[in-house]
C-alpha cells in the first residue's frame, strides 16, 4: 500500500525537516566559505580546516572535551547501569519509591540548577575547579540518561536466564557478567553513546564547575562567538556535527544489522 | 527388549512402600509465605533416591513455589528441606546439587547451543576438553549433534527443549527438577518426548521432580504424584491410587472426570451401604471400615463413580444401581464417546463408552432415553 504523497504532506515535510536542519545546512556551506565574512560567500575554501588545526586554543578545549566526554559517559553507564538494575529487581525495598523519583529529577531539572548546586558543592569541600569537578558534574546529570534507557531494557529482560545461570552454578557477579551484560548490551551501549553526546554538547554545567585550567569546546566557542562569529567556528562545528551523525549512524547501524541478522538467521531455521 | 527389561525393573521399584527406606528428599514443617499468604503451608513430604515424583495442581496451587524453594530460588520462611542427608537452608541456588530445566527454556541467547550446555561445566571450572566431551555426550544424548554451532534462536521449539534438557542434565545433578518441561510443545510432540524422558531418566538413574498442571502427563510420566491445593499437598501416590483410590472430593474432582453423588446413608447391611442421593435415587454401594464405616445411619457422605466404570444402553438395565435419562451431549472423541445423561431430576451424570466396536458410537443420539447402572464396587465413598 503506497499512498501518493499529498500536497499537505509535503508541505509540512519541507517545513519540518527546513527548520530542523536548515540552519545547520547553512553551518556547514559557510564553514567552506572562502570569504573571512562569515554571510558573504565568495567561493569554495578549506581554509578554516586548515587553520583550525593551528588554533592551539581550540585544540586543547577539544581534547579537554575529548577527555571529559570519554571518562564521564563510561563512569555514568557503569553507575546508570547499576541504578537501573536495583530500581528493576529491588522492588521492596524501602524508599523505592524515593529513590526513582532522585535518580530521574535531573532530567527535568534545569540546567542552570544543576550547575550551580554542583558549584556550591565543590566551593563547600574545597575541591580545586578544573578538569575533574566537570567531568563530575557530568557524570552527575548524564547517568540518570543512562538509567532510564537501560531501565526500559531490563524491563523486558527475562528474569529465569538469570537464574537458570546460577542454578548452573554461577555467582550472582559471574551471573551479571556471562549473562546479564551481554543480553542488556545494546542498551548499555546506547546509554554511553547518549550520556557521551549530553557531555560533548554541554556548555550551562560545564560553565559553572570548571575552573581556569579546563576549558572545553562548547565553552570555547561560546566564548568566540560573543567577540563575534569566525568562519572557524564554523569549521568546528562542522566537526562537532560529523563525529556525532557517524556515532548515531553506527549505533543504528549495528542495532539493524543485528536485527537483520537475526531474522534471516530465524527463517533459515525452518526453511 | 528394553522396554520388558525397564518394566520389569519399574514394577518392582516402591521405595516409598518400604518403611526401612532412606527418603532422598525431605520436606520439613515447610511454609512459604509471600505477603501474608502462605504459598506452601507447613508441608511434609519424602521424595527417594531413582524416583520419578510429579507434582500436579491448578496454578496458585504452589507447586512451582514447592519447586523454586528446592532450587533455592525462594527462601523458607519456616521450615527445611533435607537433600540426601544436607541441610539445604542458607544454601544458595548455585551451589545446590539440583539443576532446573524452565518453563521458558531460558537458554541464554548470545551463546551458541554448545556454549548454552558448556556453561554449568565450565563454573565448576572442568577443562575445556573434558568440557567438549560432555556437551557431544549431552547432545547426542538428545539426538542434536549436529547443531552445537547454532544459536538458540535458529532452532525450533521441539530441539530448544532438548537444549534446555541438555543443559540441566550435564551436570549431573542429584536432582533435576523440571518445570512444566512439555508445556510450550505441541500435542504430538509432547506425547513422544514423555515417554523420551521417562526412559532417560531410568537409565541415568537420576532423580526427576517434576511440575505440571497436564494430569495426563502427570500420570504417564511420574512413579508417585502429589495432587496440590492452597500449598499443601492433598494426596501422595501413585497414578492409580491417585485415580482409582482419592483421599478426598478435591483429589477427586481434580483428576479425572467423576460423578459424584450426595446424599444421605439410609441403611447399612455389613459393607453394603444404601445411600439415598440428594435427587432422591436410593444407591447401593461398597464400604469398608476406612470408608463409610464410621458414618451413622442419617449422616451426609458422597459417593464417587468416574464415567467409564457406568454402564449405558439404550434399553432398560438390571443391576442395582440403574437410572435413566435423556442423551443430552454426545462428544464423540474417537476411541471413546462421552455421554451426558440427564435424569428425570435434572442431575447430569456423565458416562464413558469405548468404542470398541465400529457401530457401538451410532446406536444412541441425542433426546433419546437412555439407561445406566453401576456396581456396587465401581466407585468409591467419600468422607467429605
Amino acid at each position: 500500500m503506497r499512498h501518493r504523497l499529498s500536497g499537505f504532506n509535503l508541505v509540512s515535510l519541507v517545513l519540518g525537516f527546513g527548520f530542523l536542519y536548515l540552519p545547520i545546512v547553512i553551518l556547514v556551506i559557510f564553514s567552506f566559505n572562502a570569504s573571512p565574512l562569515v554571510t558573504v560567500w565568495s567561493g569554495f575554501s578549506t581554509r578554516w580546516y586548515t587553520q583550525l588545526f593551528q588554533n592551539q586554543g581550540l585544540l586543547d578545549a577539544a581534547w579537554v572535551t575529548l577527555r571529559v566526554g570519554l571518562i564521564s559517559a563510561t563512569m555514568a553507564t557503569i553507575l546508570g547501569t547499576f541504578a537501573a538494575i536495583a530500581l528493576t529487581r529491588y522492588t521492596r525495598f524501602r524508599g523505592r519509591v524515593l529513590f526513582t523519583g532522585m535518580v530521574y529529577a535531573p532530567l527535568v531539572m534545569p540546567e542552570v540548577i544543576t550547575g550551580l548546586s554542583l558549584l556550591l558543592l565543590f566551593v563547600a569541600v574545597d575541591f580545586d575547579r578544573g578538569f575533574w569537578t566537570v567531568t563530575l558534574a557530568h557524570i552527575t546529570f548524564s547517568m540518570c540518561f543512562v538509567a532510564v534507557v537501560v531501565q526500559s531494557k531490563l524491563l523486558s529482560f527475562d528474569r529465569s536466564l538469570e537464574e537458570a545461570a546460577m542454578d548452573l552454578g554461577a555467582t550472582p557477579a559471574k551471573t551479571f557478567f556471562a549473562v546479564t551484560l551481554p543480553v542488556i548490551w545494546p542498551a548499555v551501549a546506547a546509554g554511553w553513546l547518549l550520556a557521551f553526546t549530553l557531555s560533548l554538547d554541554d556548555l550551562v554545567v560545564a560553565s559553572f564547575t570548571t575552573g581556569p585550567s579546563a576549558t572545553t569546546l562548547p565553552m570555547k566557542i561560546y566564548s568566540q562567538v560573543r567577540l563575534g562569529v569566525t568562519p572557524e567556528i564554523n569549521a568546528v562545528c562542522t566537526i562537532l556535527i560529523a563525529i556525532v551523525t557517524a556515532g548515531v549512524l553506527t549505533a543504528t547501524l549495528l542495532n539493524k544489522r543485528r536485527q537483520v541478522r537475526r531474522e534471516r538467521e530465524g527463517q533459515a531455521a525452518f526453511a | 527388549m528394553k522396554a520388558q527389561s525397564l518394566g520389569s525393573v519399574r514394577k518392582s521399584f516402591a521405595p516409598w512402600a518400604d518403611p526401612a527406606a532412606k527418603p532422598f528428599i525431605r520436606f520439613e514443617g515447610l511454609t512459604k509465605v509471600f505477603d501474608g499468604t502462605a504459598a506452601i503451608d507447613d508441608l511434609n513430604a519424602d521424595i527417594f533416591h531413582r524416583e520419578f515424583f510429579a507434582l500436579l495442581g491448578a496454578s496458585g496451587s504452589g507447586k512451582s513455589t514447592l519447586l523454586r524453594l528446592l532450587a533455592g530460588f525462594e527462601v523458607p520462611t519456616r521450615g527445611r528441606i533435607v537433600l540426601d542427608g544436607e541441610d539445604m537452608t542458607g544454601i544458595p541456588p548455585y551451589r545446590r546439587p539440583v539443576n532446573m530445566m524452565f518453563q521458558s527454556y531460558a537458554l541464554f541467547p548470545h551463546m551458541s547451543v554448545a556454549k548454552n550446555i558448556a556453561f554449568g561445566l565450565k563454573q565448576d571450572g572442568m577443562a575445556k576438553s573434558e568440557r567438549e566431551d560432555r556437551v557431544a555426550d549431552a547432545l547426542k544424548l538428545v539426538k542434536l549433534e549436529n547443531y552445537g554451532r547454532r544459536k538458540p534462536h535458529q532452532l525450533s521449539g521441539g530441539q530448544q527443549q532438548r537444549v534446555a534438557l541438555a543443559r540441566s542434565l550435564v551436570k549431573r545433578p542429584k536432582v533435576l527438577l523440571l518445570d512444566e518441561p512439555l508445556g510450550a510443545l505441541d500435542k504430538k510432540l509432547r506425547e513422544e518426548t514423555q515417554f523420551e524422558l521417562t526412559d532417560l531418566q531410568y537409565e541415568l538413574g537420576m532423580t526427576f521432580i517434576m511440575v505440571t498442571h497436564d494430569q495426563e502427563e502427570a500420570m504417564t510420566m511420574a512413579d508417585r504424584i502429589a495432587v496440590m491445593g492452597d500449598g499443601k499437598i492433598l494426596q501422595v501416590g501413585t497414578p492409580p491410587e491417585i485415580y482409582e483410590a482419592p483421599r478426598s472430593r478435591f483429589v477427586a474432582d481434580f483428576i479425572g472426570t467423576v460423578n459424584i453423588f450426595d446424599g444421605t446413608l439410609v441403611a447399612r447391611d455389613g459393607d453394603r451401604l444404601t445411600i439415598e442421593t440428594a435427587d432422591g435415587h436410593p444407591i447401593e454401594v461398597d464400604g469398608n471400615e476406612e470408608r463409610g464405616g464410621a458414618l451413622q445411619i442419617g449422616a451426609k457422605t458422597a459417593y464417587a463413580v468416574r464415567p467409564e466404570k457406568l454402564r449405558i444402553s439404550a434399553s432398560p438395565l438390571d443391576g442395582p444401581n440403574v437410572m435413566s435419562g435423556e442423551v443430552w451431549e454426545i462428544a464423540y472423541i474417537g476411541d471413546m464417546t462421552s455421554f451426558h445423561l440427564k435424569l428425570d431430576s435434572e442431575r447430569i451424570v456423565r458416562v464413558s463408552m469405548l468404542n470398541s466396536s465400529r457401530e457401538s458410537a451410532v446406536q444412541m443420539t441425542w433426546g433419546e432415553r437412555a439407561w445406566v447402572s453401576f456396581e456396587p464396587n465401581a466407585g468409591l465413598v467419600l468422607s467429605a
